[in-house]
């Protein structure tokens, strides 16, 4: 077997086939997604539950990220992609005719793989999304910004300069900018696309420890090409190949006795 | 040889040439005009010639304007008789001599073979005048009141000259000022008579109440009508006694002086400030002579005004398009061909512009404005006649492809990572617009505004006929309400140039001001490019990119 040290994770191996509604954040049931003639994702079916991390692993090209933007419906900036089947967030179908997609993704809010502050300073990224929601009050957004910075864990680095432009901070400071912007709305649900490919180990394992933390308040869901450390943030694993979905179960199976042979033969490096 | 060739070096000569080249037509062109018109406001030696011309003695006072050599051939062949000791060529000189009520041409050529003596007596003094030109002479005394004043006239003068000054400044701006309110107020009053009138609502009540109003108005009018008489008698009582070329002693009305000075006792510091303070009279005079003396300051109010309209008409509607260009039309063959489109708009000749905007802006919108708001103005044209908002629009469609291209050109380098942040948070298209993209693209835009501006200012054919003037009687701004007037017609400077270069009475005395006035049109279009380029500078540091 592969040198991984299982999850961090204390909490008991959840059921996923046969998960409460109440435990469970996302539904994804029958999708497949195709661009224009192209197909790439086939009939995916998973329950994610509330309050944990999921992670979704595969090699390049298996869909994972595809499936990743569904959720916030962020591939409908993508023209040519085509949607059949559904996604429930809290039993409601997000591509519903009538959803309001705006709305969708202030509960859905996702982070990218290299961090993408805005143009303005360090409080008026934080601050964004308040704003659109039309809250202006000063004592408001300070606290949001005090709150957001502190659960990002970036609070302590920037506090005396938070009218400076956020480009001046370095790459694993702006992800993590990025994340307390993202958190400063309060979402349901975080999705995290390949959060640390772009940074340093050292921020890499700043950020992985976030995400423990960001599991208290939030279901997390993240794409990560990187085994290990998919081993030891997540609760749960999602094996994705070729726009399938192979194998899903706790990350300790997964890692530890994979029922599906292909997921094994990644996971042991034959592939990926 | 070959060698040479290789090392990349014929390149940098070639480049650094081209761009050298540029350099110096542009220096080149600026130092021109500059010189020939700045040179306009040097206060220049008054000379007095002595000559001999078919056979008569003649005395010249004046300016030494330009001189030319003639083959004597020629002057022989016209039938002047001249000595045998001439060479091969000769010769002569232009004198602006000024004095143009008293002599038959204000500008004389003379031969050098008449010249008997040129001397540069100290006393002698040019007047500028509010009519009639320049006067040139010796200062003799000042009457006052019918009484000739005994002290020194040189020192008197200055005192007396501001005296008669401020008392026409002060009917100037009566006369302007309230007497002009005055008359506003009367033809608003008659606008409203007739569009009662027209509605049938012509009572004798309202007529009672318009007859009061009227009464009022007249009386006040009375009131500042005598007091503007007592001003200009009160201007009226200097004279000043000044002998002129001719030997006659000549009266002038001191309230027709502006000026009066002896460039031949000048040192070089008085004569440089003396330049400084005709160059400012350029700029803050209103012009006077047919636009061929005085100041240019209504044409600079006017190219400036425009302009400034005319940004504020062609920003949002650019930008406006090019949004909607870049972000919301499908990629099919219509938004090619309204792109195709766009951009030939760019190459219409501008005087197709011209009258595009005279048959559609001033007659079709134009009339049917004043058909709607104000028929009672008819059929005196208010909004159905050039004016400069009709320019304005006009110069913005002719400059709204730039505007188009060059903030689809901004919009294009935005990286999409910004733009999918800003939707991951729940921001709408239009929001993330509004709040990120446009902030992110001010820069190009400014860009587009730049070249913009610099191509509206100048366009002077298609403003010739939707609304720049030779003289305009007002400024499209004054204290009348609503205070800003875009109906009014207005003055440019490049019409002007255009003006004084080739339609005035006298273009000996104009061809000094139209490089003057082209100099200034330069100055005022870089003027208005340094602004637009430190703003676009100040945009470019607060919104700079991740990956710049």
């Amino acid at each position: 077997m592969i040198n991984v040290t299982p999850t961090l994770s204390t909490s008991e191996a959840v059921d996923l086939v046969n998960l409460s509604a109440e435990k469970t954040a996302l539904e994804v049931k029958g999708l497949d997604l195709f661009y224009g003639n192209k197909q790439a994702l086939f009939n995916v079916g998973m329950k994610i539950p509330k309050g944990q991390v999921t992670a979704f692993i595969g090699p390049s090209g298996c869909g994972k990220s595809t499936l990743l933007r569904c959720i916030n419906r962020m591939n409908d900036l993508v023209e040519i992609c085509r949607i059949e089947g559904e996604i429930l967030l809290h039993g409601q179908n997000i591509y519903d005719k009538r959803v309001d997609v705006a709305a969708l993704r202030r509960r859905v809010g996702m982070v990218f793989q290299r961090p993408n502050p805005f143009p303005k300073s360090i409080y008026e990224n934080v601050v964004y999304g308040l704003r659109l929601q039309g809250i202006n009050d000063r004592r408001q957004l300070d606290e949001a910004v005090e709150r957001s910075l502190r659960g990002a864990a970036l609070w302590e680095e920037v506090k005396d300069r938070l009218n400076e432009n956020a480009f001046g901070l370095s790459g694993g400071q702006q992800q993590r900018l990025v994340i307390a912007r993202a958190i400063a709305i309060e979402p349901e649900v975080l999705l995290l696309d390949e959060p640390t490919s772009a940074l340093d180990p050292i921020s890499t394992l700043t950020i992985e420890e976030l995400i423990n933390e960001l599991k208290n308040k939030y279901t997390v869901v993240i794409v990560t090409h990187n085994m290990q450390q998919a081993a030891r943030v997540s609760d749960q694993t999602a094996f994705m190949y070729m726009g399938e979905l192979i194998e899903y179960s706790d990350t300790n199976t997964i890692f530890t006795k994979p029922k599906m042979k292909k997921t094994e033969d990644y996971i042991t490096g034959r592939y990926g | 040889m070959k060698k040479w060739f290789k090392s990349g070096s014929p390149w940098i000569w070639m480049t650094g040439g081209a761009v050298s080249l540029s350099l110096v037509a542009v220096i080149g062109l600026l130092m021109l005009i500059g010189w020939r018109g700045l040179v306009y406001f040097w206060p220049h030696t008054i000379y007095e010639w002595h000559i001999t011309e078919n056979g008569k003695q003649e005395v010249v006072i004046g300016e030494l304007y330009d001189d030319e050599l003639v083959p004597s051939a020629r002057v022989r062949a016209m039938g002047v008789e001249l000595p045998a000791n001439v060479g091969e060529v000769l010769t002569r000189y232009l004198v602006k001599t000024g004095n143009r009520e008293f002599v038959s041409l204000d500008f004389r050529w003379m031969l050098e073979t008449d010249i008997q003596q040129r001397i540069e007596p100290k006393d002698l003094a040019v007047l500028e005048r509010s009519t009639n030109g320049n006067f040139y002479g010796y200062v003799q005394r000042l009457v006052v009141d019918g009484k000739p004043l005994a002290d020194d006239v040189h020192k008197a003068l200055p005192e007396h000259l501001q005296r008669v000054r401020q008392i026409n400044k002060e009917a100037d701006d009566l006369q302007k000022g309230d007497i002009g309110a005055i008359n506003y107020q009367l033809e608003k009053l008659r606008m409203k008579e007739r569009k009662l009138q027209l509605n049938n609502e012509w009572n004798d009540a309202a007529k009672k109440e318009f007859a009061d109003q009227r009464a009022a108005l007249d009386k006040e009018y009375q009131v500042l009508e005598k007091h503007l008489f007592a001003l200009r008698d009160q201007a009226s009582h200097d004279t000043l006694i000044v002998k002129d070329m001719r030997g006659v002693e000549v009266s002038i009305p001191l309230t027709q002086v502006l000026d009066v000075n002896w460039p031949n006792q000048m040192g070089l510091v008085q004569k440089i400030g003396h330049w400084f303070h005709q160059i400012g009279k350029f700029v803050s005079d209103e012009p006077r002579e047919a636009n061929t003396e005085g100041g240019v300051f209504p044409a600079i109010f006017g190219t400036v005004f425009m302009v400034l309209l005319m940004t504020v008409i062609v920003t949002p509607l650019g930008v406006v398009a090019a949004v909607y260009l870049h972000e919301y039309a499908g990629k099919n063959m219509m938004t090619k061909l309204i792109r195709i489109a766009v951009i030939n708009l760019a190459g219409v000749p501008s005087i197709v512009y011209g009258v595009f905007g005279l048959g559609f802006f001033v007659y079709m919108v134009g009339g049917s404005l004043d058909q709607i708001f104000y028929p009672e103005s008819l059929p005196n044209p208010v909004f159905g006649s050039p004016g400069v908002l009709w320019s304005a629009l006009t110069l913005a469609i002719l400059t709204l492809p730039v505007v188009i291209v060059s903030t689809e050109e901004g919009l294009s380098r935005i990286p999409s990572a910004v733009r999918h942040g800003s939707l991951a948070l729940g921001a709408t298209k239009a929001e993330t617009l509004w709040r990120i993209i446009l902030p992110m693209a001010s820069p190009a835009i400014m860009t587009g505004l730049i070249l913009a501006i610099a191509r509206a200012a100048g366009e002077v054919a298609p403003l010739m006929l939707v609304g720049a003037v030779k003289l305009a009687p007002t400024l499209p701004m004054d204290g009348n309400f609503p205070y800003v007037h875009v109906e009014r017609k207005f003055m440019h400077l490049g019409f002007h140039i255009f003006d004084v270069g080739f339609q005035s009475p006298n273009v000996e005395a104009a061809r000094p001001l139209v490089y003057a006035t082209s100099f200034l049109l330069v100055t005022v279009i870089v003027g208005l490019n340094l602004t637009a380029i430190s703003i676009r500078n100040h945009l470019r540091e607060k919104y700079r990119a991740l990956d710049n």
